[in-house]
C-alpha cells in the first residue's frame, strides 16, 4: 500500500530502532579510478572473509554471508500550526547482516506454510568514526548473532513436516544464484541551512491556520544522503550514493458529521537548485486549504457501482495497489498467499492497450523525480527495468532472491526498510497505453457510458491515498482504496459535485479487464509504500483511465464530533485578546 | 501538533473500590477559581494556557453531558543532548529541542471522576489528548494545540465516565473512596534555565573514555553513553495552579559485555549523574572508572560459579541501596493497584512485581524496630554529594514533603499522590513521573538509618561468627547488583532480561552482580558469577541480622517506561527517561538468604574469535 510518510517520532529512543526508511535515487556516475576504498567497506570485506572461514565450517555451515551498512545523513525540519516543532540534523550507520545455512534449494528462511518468518536481528548501529578494527568488532558479533538465529530456524525448517509438502510453485529455491557485481561509486553528503525552512515551515503552517477549517497542520522538510555499502561471499562489493530532498504538507479537519478529512501533498527533488519556489507551495496550500473546505461541506456519496473516471495520479496508486502488489514475486510461491497471477503468465490479463513495466533505473519522468529510483536494490542486483505486461498479457513478476521455478533470477527488486529482511517490492510502476485520448474526451466518454447505463452520474476520482491490498488466501481477494476526492459527473450536464466517504472496493481481476480508456497524459504518484518488507520509496506513474465499473462502498468512518469550541483564532466570542 | 506513538498507558492508575474511608486530618477545601497569569509576566506560554483554559472551563460543554469539573494542563520542554562512543569511536551524537502536552479533563466530581479507570473501549479520538507541540513557545500555535487537546480530553472523559458507571453497577459493593483528592493551589513561577552545554567537548570525550576499552580486547561490546538533560515544565490546573519549573540531569552511562569460556554471558555497567553538565567527571576520571568496571568484569570471566547456597548473606553499601530500591519500591506507594475491566493490566503488575505489601498495614511493624525509613525530597544533599531525587513541587503541583514511612520498626506513612488510598486520603506531595505519563507515588531521596549500626570492623566480625555459627567454612558477600537497564549494550538485551528474568522478580527474584565468597578461616575473598537471589522480599528485611555505620548514596532513575513504574523494576531505569532518585543505605547482613546458581543452558560461544583491535 501506498501510504503518507509522516514520522511519528517516538519518546523512548530504544524503541525507535527501526523509525526511518529512506532511500532514495540514485547518484548512479562511475568512480574515478583511484579512490581509495571507504573504511567502511574495507571492514567489511575484511571481516567477511575471516567469518566465511569460520561459520562454513561450524555445523550447519553458512553459504551466504552478507553485509550493508547505511551511513544515513538526515536534515528535519518540522512546522506545525505556525511554530516550528522540530529542527534536527542527525547522522547515523546501521549494520545488517544476512547468514543463510543450508543451501540455495533449501536453507533457513524456507517458508514454512502461514507460520511467519523465523527471527533475525534487524541489525545494530555502528560507529559513525573510520575506525575498522571497532567496525569489524560490531561486524563480528552481528554476524554470530545473525548466524545462531539462521542455525536455529533451519533445525526448524528440516524438521518440519511441511517441507515434504510440495507448495504451489514446485519446490522453487530458496535462494536464487546471482552473479557478483563491484561498483563503488563517489560518497555522497548534503549540507542544509536549517534555518531558513525553519522560517518556512512556520509560514507554510501558519497559512493554513488562516482558515478555521484547518484544525491542524504540519509541513515536513527533510534531506537525506544515503551511503550503503554492500559486501557478500559471492564477490558483490558495493557503495553507492542516493540523495534525496522532500517537503510534505499536511492538513486534517473534521466535517461536521464526525469524517475525518485529510489532505496531503508532498514535492521531491534531488538536487537543491530544484527547491520548488514560495509560489508553487503556496498554490498548493490554497489547493489543500480549498479542498478541505469544500470536502467539509460536501455531501455524503452513496454506494455506487458504475463507471468510473480516475485522473492519471489515482489511477497510479489504483495500479499500484490492485496489480503492482500482486506482481511481487514471492508471493506467487507462497501457499498462504492468493496467488492471483501465479498461473496467469501469458494470458491476457488488462486490455491489450495497456502496458506496464517496473523501472528503478528511470530517476525521472517528464522532468519531475521518481521516487522509486535506485542502482542496486538491498540485496547488491543491479536494479532492471522490468516489462511486467505487455499489451495486455502478463509477462513476468518483479523479483528478489527468492526465485520461482520459471523465474529463476533476481530482476532487481528485492527491498527493505531498514532492519527487514528484502523481498520483491515494486520500485517505478510505469503504465502506458498505446491508445490515448485527450482528458476531455474521457469525460466525454464517462458521460457517455453513464448515459447508457442509465445511471445519474458517474464518478471522477482526482486523487486517492493509501489503502491496503489483501494479498493473502484467508482474506477475501478485494483490494480497497480510499479515494480523496471525488466528484460526482452529471449526466444532463450539471456543474461536478465533490462528494465525501466513499471507499473503492471490488476484487482485481474484474476490475482491470473493465478498463475502456486511457489518456494521453501520464501523471506520478511519489510516495511510502508499507509492506512486509517494511516501508520503501516508490513511484507509480499513470494515465486517466475510464473504468465501466467500478463498486464504491461508504467508508467506515469516525464517530466522535467535531471540536465542541471553534478554533481560538476564529473564536468571536473570545474574551481574550491574542498576544503577539 | 504531532501526535504521539507512545505515552500510551497514561491514563492508568485506578482506584480502591472496597475500602473503608480513610480519615483525613485535613479541612477539605474547595477548588479555588483558576488563577491569572503573574502581572508583569512575559512568557506566552502561560498565556496561552492560561486563555484557552479559561474559555474552556467558561464554555466546553456537550449537549446532556456534565460539564468538566477539573482541567489541568502540563507542557515540557525537553532540550536533550546525546553522544555515544564505543572502543573510542563515536557512534551517535544528537542535540534535540521538543515540546510535550499533556491534556487532563475530568468530568463528574471529586468522589467519583472519569479517572482511575482501564478499559480497552476508551474513546478514539483524531488526535488525542497528548502530542508534541510547537517550540517557538509562542501564543498561537500553542492556543490551537490546546484548543484541540482539551477537546479530545473532555470527549475521552465522557466515555470514560459512561463506561465506568456502568462498571460500577455491575459491583454488589461501590467504591466508597473518593477519585481525587483535594489539594492547596500553588502560583510558583521560576525563572526559566536555558541549556548550557558548556565549552566541552562531549563527542570528544566519550571518544577519549570510551577508548581505554580497547585495552580489553576480550570485551565483545560497549556503549558509553552521555546524557545531557534540561527540561522546563509547565502545570495549570482549573484549581487555580500554576507552575512553572526547570530541572536538569547529566549522566554517563556505560555497558560492556563478554562472554566467560563457558559460553555464560557476562556484563558490567557504570553509571554517574550529576545536576549539571559541567558537574560531570572528565574523560579522564571516566575512562579510569570505565577500565576499573572492566577489571571487574575480566575477572569475572575467570572466576568459577556461584554455588547454591543458603546463610548469611552481607550485602555491601552500594548493594544494600540498590536491593532496597528494588524491595521497598512496590510498598511505598499509598495508592491502590488499577481498576481494570481487562484482567490484562492486573496481570502485568503483578508480573512485575507492582503491589504494595504495606498498604492498608499502617501502624505495624514492618521493619526490624531499630530501622528509621525516610522519604524527603526537600533534603538537597547528604555527606557533601547532591541529591538527585529532590525537588520543591511534585507532579500534580503539591508542595514536596518529608515523609517518615517507618520509624522504630513501625509503618507511619505512605507515599502519596493525589489519589486517595486505603491509609490516607491526602497527598504528601510524592507524585513523580518522566515525560508526563500518568504521576505514581514514588520516592524520591530514601533514607535507611538504623539507631544501633555497627562499625564496618564490627559488621565483618558479625558477619563471619554468624557464618561460623552456622556451620558454613564460607559465606557469600554481594559487592554490587546488577542494573540490566544499564549494563545491556544492546535495547534488545534488557527486553530479554524483562521478558525471561522480570517475571520472577514478583517472587523475589533479584539479579547480584560482584558476588564473593568469603572464608570463615582467614576472611580472604573469591570472585564468583551467575548467581541469583531467590525470594528475597520484604518479608526477608525482617532477617536483618546488623546494620552498618556505612552509609552511601546510590543515585539511580527510576523506570518510568508504561506501567513499570512503582515495581521492582523500576528500579532499572536510564538517563534518557527514568526519574532521578536516590538510596542512601547502608550495609546490611541478612540472614537466611537464598542464592541460586547457574543452572541454565549457557549460550554458544562465537563461532571466531574476535577481529584484532589494532
Amino acid at each position: 500500500m501506498i501510504k503518507l510518510n509522516l514520522t511519528y517520532r517516538t519518546l523512548l529512543t530504544g524503541t525507535a530502532l527501526l523509525a526511518g526508511a529512506w532511500a532514495c535515487v540514485a547518484a548512479n556516475r562511475p568512480a574515478p579510478p583511484d579512490t581509495p576504498a571507504p573504511a567502511v567497506l574495507t571492514a567489511m570485506q575484511d571481516e567477511l572473509s575471516r567469518s566465511m572461514e569460520a561459520t562454513s565450517a561450524a555445523d550447519p555451515p553458512a553459504y551466504f554471508i552478507s553485509y550493508t551498512v547505511s551511513d544515513r545523513q538526515l536534515a528535519e525540519v518540522s512546522g506545525s500550526n505556525g511554530a516550528l516543532l522540530s529542527s534536527t540534523a542527525d547522522r547515523a550507520r546501521w549494520l545488517e547482516v544476512q547468514s543463510r545455512v543450508g543451501g540455495y534449494q533449501l536453507d533457513d528462511t524456507h517458508k514454512l506454510g502461514d507460520r511467519p518468518p523465523s527471527w533475525t536481528s534487524p541489525g545494530t548501529n555502528v560507529p559513525l568514526d573510520d575506525d575498522i578494527a571497532i567496525l569489524r568488532r560490531e561486524i563480528w558479533r552481528e554476524t554470530d548473532r545473525q548466524y545462531r538465529a539462521a542455525a536455529q530456524a533451519l533445525i526448524k525448517v528440516k524438521t518440519s513436516e511441511q517441507v515434504q509438502v510440495q507448495t504451489a510453485e514446485g519446490g522453487a529455491p530458496d535462494f536464487s544464484h546471482e552473479p557478483p557485481h563491484t561498483s563503488v561509486g563517489p560518497h555522497v553528503e548534503i549540507s542544509v541551512d536549517r534555518k531558513p525552512w525553519e522560517e518556512r515551515v512556520r509560514r507554510y503552517t501558519a497559512e493554513f491556520s488562516k482558515s478555521p477549517s484547518v484544525l491542524n497542520s504540519i509541513a515536513t522538510f527533510t534531506a537525506l544522503a544515503t551511503n550503503q555499502y554492500q559486501v557478500n561471499t559471492e564477490g558483490t562489493k558495493l557503495a553507492f550514493g542516493q540523495i534525496h530532498y522532500r517537503l510534505e504538507l499536511f492538513v486534517q479537519s473534521k466535517a461536521p458529521d464526525g469524517m475525518d478529512i485529510e489532505r496531503y501533498a508532498n514535492f521531491d527533488w534531488l538536487d537543491p537548485k530544484d527547491t520548488p519556489d514560495e509560489k508553487t507551495i503556496f498554490d498548493s496550500i490554497h489547493q489543500l486549504v480549498k479542498e478541505t473546505e469544500a470536502l467539509d461541506k460536501a455531501p455524503l456519496a452513496n454506494p455506487y457501482a458504475g463507471p468510473a473516471l480516475l485522473t492519471g495520479r489515482a489511477a497510479a496508486v489504483f495500479f499500484h495497489e490492485v496489480f503492482g502488489h500482486r506482481a511481487e514475486g514471492f508471493r506467487q510461491k507462497d501457499i498462504s498467499e492468493g496467488q492471483t497471477f501465479t498461473s496467469k503468465v501469458g494470458e491476457r490479463i488488462l486490455p491489450d492497450f495497456i502496458s506496464i513495466k517496473d523501472d528503478p533505473t528511470e530517476a525521472s519522468f517528464g522532468g519531475q523525480m521518481l521516487l522509486g529510483s535506485y542502482p542496486f536494490d538491498d540485496e547488491g542486483v543491479p536494479s532492471v527495468s522490468v516489462p511486467l505486461v505487455d499489451h495486455g498479457v502478463l509477462k513476468t513478476f518483479l523479483m528478489g532472491r527468492s526465485p520461482l521455478v520459471d523465474v529463476p533470477h533476481s530482476n532487481g527488486h528485492g527491498r527493505r526498510q531498514l532492519g527487514f529482511v528484502p523481498i520483491a517490492r515494486q520500485g517505478n510502476l510505469i503504465v502506458s497505453s498505446t491508445q490515448t485520448v485527450p482528458f476531455s474526451e474521457m469525460r466525454q466518454k464517462l458521460i457517455a457510458l453513464v448515459k447508457q447505463q442509465g445511471m445519474p452520474y458517474g464518478l471522477l476520482i482526482d486523487d486517492i491515498s493509501g489503502g491496503f491490498t489483501f494479498t493473502g488466501r484467508g482474506q477475501p481477494q478485494a483490494f480497497q482504496v480510499t479515494p480523496l476526492v471525488v466528484y460526482r459527473v452529471f449526466a444532463d450536464g450539471r456543474p461536478d459535485q465533490l462528494v465525501r466517504g466513499v471507499d473503492i472496493v471490488g476484487t482485481p481481476l474484474v476490475s482491470l479487464t473493465k478498463i475502456v480508456a486511457a489518456s494521453d497524459k501520464q501523471e506520478i504518484f511519489n510516495g511510502y509504500c508499507g509492506a512486509e518488507s517494511g516501508s520503501v520509496p516508490v513511484s507509480a506513474v499513470a494515465p486517466a483511465i475510464l473504468i465501466s465499473e467500478m463498486e464504491f462502498a461508504k467508508k467506515e468512518t469516525s464517530t466522535d464530533r467535531p471540536p465542541v469550541l471553534p478554533p481560538p483564532a476564529h473564536d468571536s466570542e473570545a474574551k481574550v485578546v491574542q498576544q503577539q | 501538533m504531532r501526535k504521539l506513538a507512545t505515552l500510551a498507558l497514561l491514563t492508568a492508575f485506578a482506584m480502591p473500590l472496597t475500602v473503608a474511608r480513610a480519615a483525613g486530618n485535613r479541612a477539605a477545601m474547595l477548588p479555588a477559581a483558576q488563577a491569572p497569569v503573574p502581572a508583569g509576566e512575559t512568557d506566552q506560554t502561560l498565556h496561552a494556557m492560561h486563555d484557552e483554559m479559561d474559555r474552556s472551563r467558561t464554555r466546553l460543554a456537550l449537549a446532556g453531558v456534565g460539564k468538566p469539573f477539573y482541567f489541568e494542563y502540563r507542557l515540557l520542554d525537553l532540550d536533550v543532548r546525546s553522544v555515544t562512543a564505543s572502543f573510542g569511536a563515536l557512534v551517535s551524537s544528537s542535540t534535540s529541542r521538543t515540546r510535550f502536552m499533556s491534556v487532563d479533563v475530568r468530568v463528574g466530581d471529586y468522589h467519583l471522576d472519569s479517572s482511575n479507570f482501564i478499559s480497552e473501549d476508551g474513546f478514539q479520538g483524531f488526535l488525542g489528548s497528548t502530542g508534541e507541540v510547537g517550540i517557538d513557545r509562542d501564543y498561537n500555535s500553542l492556543r490551537q494545540d490546546l484548543w484541540l487537546a482539551t477537546d479530545q480530553a473532555y470527549k475521552a472523559a465522557v466515555t470514560q465516565m459512561a463506561l465506568k458507571q456502568s462498571f460500577l453497577r455491575s459491583l454488589t459493593k461501590p467504591p466508597e473512596i473518593d477519585d481525587f483528592s483535594q489539594a492547596q493551589p500553588l502560583v510558583k513561577v521560576d525563572p526559566r534555565i536555558d541549556p548550557d552545554w558548556t565549552s566541552r567537548n562531549w563527542e570528544e570525550e566519550a571518544r577519549e573514555a570510551s577508548a581505554v576499552l580497547k585495552n580489553f580486547p576480550q570485551l565483545y561490546g560497549n556503549r558509553v553513553s552521555y546524557y545531557l538533560v534540561y527540561a522546563t515544565s509547565y502545570r495549570m490546573t482549573s484549581e487555580g495552579t500554576t507552575i512553572r519549573s526547570s530541572r536538569h540531569l547529566a549522566a554517563v552511562e556505560a555497558a560492556m559485555d563478554t562472554q566467560a569460556e563457558d559460553g555464560m554471558s557476562l556484563h558490567n555497567y557504570y553509571s554517574v549523574y550529576t545536576p549539571l553538565p559541567a558537574g560531570l567527571p572528565d574523560a579522564a576520571a571516566v575512562a579510569k572508572a570505565l577500565a576499573s568496571a572492566s577489571t571487574d568484569l575480566m575477572a569475572l570471566r575467570s572466576s568459577p560459579l556461584v554455588p547454591d547456597y543458603t546463610g548469611p548473606v552481607l550485602f555491601d553499601a552500594p548493594a544494600a541501596a540498590s536491593t532496597l530500591a528494588q524491595v521497598l519500591e512496590p510498598s511505598l506507594s499509598g495508592a491502590r493497584p488499577p481498576l481494570s475491566m481487562t484482567r490484562d493490566f492486573d496481570a502485568f503488575l503483578e508480573r512485575f512485581g507492582g503491589r504494595s505489601e504495606w498498604s492498608g498495614r499502617v501502624g505495624t511493624r514492618v521493619l526490624p524496630a531499630s530501622v528509621t525509613l525516610v522519604d524527603d525530597p526537600t533534603l538537597q544533599e547528604s555527606q557533601g554529594q547532591p541529591l538527585l531525587g529532590s525537588y520543591d513541587v511534585d507532579d500534580e503541583g503539591v508542595n514536596a514533603q518529608k515523609v517518615t514511612l517507618v520509624e522504630n520498626g513501625i509503618l507511619k506513612e505512605l507515599l502519596m499522590s493525589r489519589r486517595p488510598g486505603p491509609d490516607s486520603i491526602y497527598s504528601n506531595g510524592h507524585a513523580r513521573s518522566a515525560l508526563l505519563a500518568d504521576p505514581h507515588p514514588l520516592s524520591s531521596n530514601l533514607i535507611l538509618q538504623a539507631t544501633d549500626a555497627l562499625k564496618p570492623d564490627d559488621m565483618r566480625k558479625k558477619f563471619l561468627d554468624s557464618c561460623r555459627s552456622d556451620g558454613h567454612e564460607w559465606c557469600l558477600e554481594i559487592k554490587r547488583m546488577d542494573n540490566p537497564a544499564l549494563s545491556a549494550v544492546r535495547q534488545e538485551d534488557f527486553s530479554e532480561f524483562v521478558g525471561e528474568l522480570g517475571g520472577g522478580i514478583s517472587n523475589g527474584d533479584r539479579v547480584p552482580l560482584l558476588v564473593y565468597r568469603v572464608y570463615v578461616a582467614d576472611g580472604h575473598e573469591e570472585l564468583a558469577r551467575g548467581g541469583i537471589l531467590e525470594g528475597l522480599t520484604l518479608r526477608s528485611l525482617r532477617n536483618i541480622l546488623a546494620i552498618g555505620s556505612d552509609p552511601t548514596v546510590l543515585t539511580y532513575m527510576q523506570n518510568s517506561q508504561d506501567g513499570l513504574a512503582g515495581t521492582a523494576l523500576g528500579a532499572f531505569g536510564s538517563a534518557q527517561d527514568g526519574i532521578p532518585s536516590t538510596v542512601a543505605a547502608p550495609s546490611l547482613l541478612l540472614d537466611d538468604v537464598e542464592i541460586r546458581g547457574f543452572h541454565g543452558e549457557p549460550s554458544r560461544l562465537p563461532l571466531d574469535s574476535a577481529p584484532p583491535m589494532k
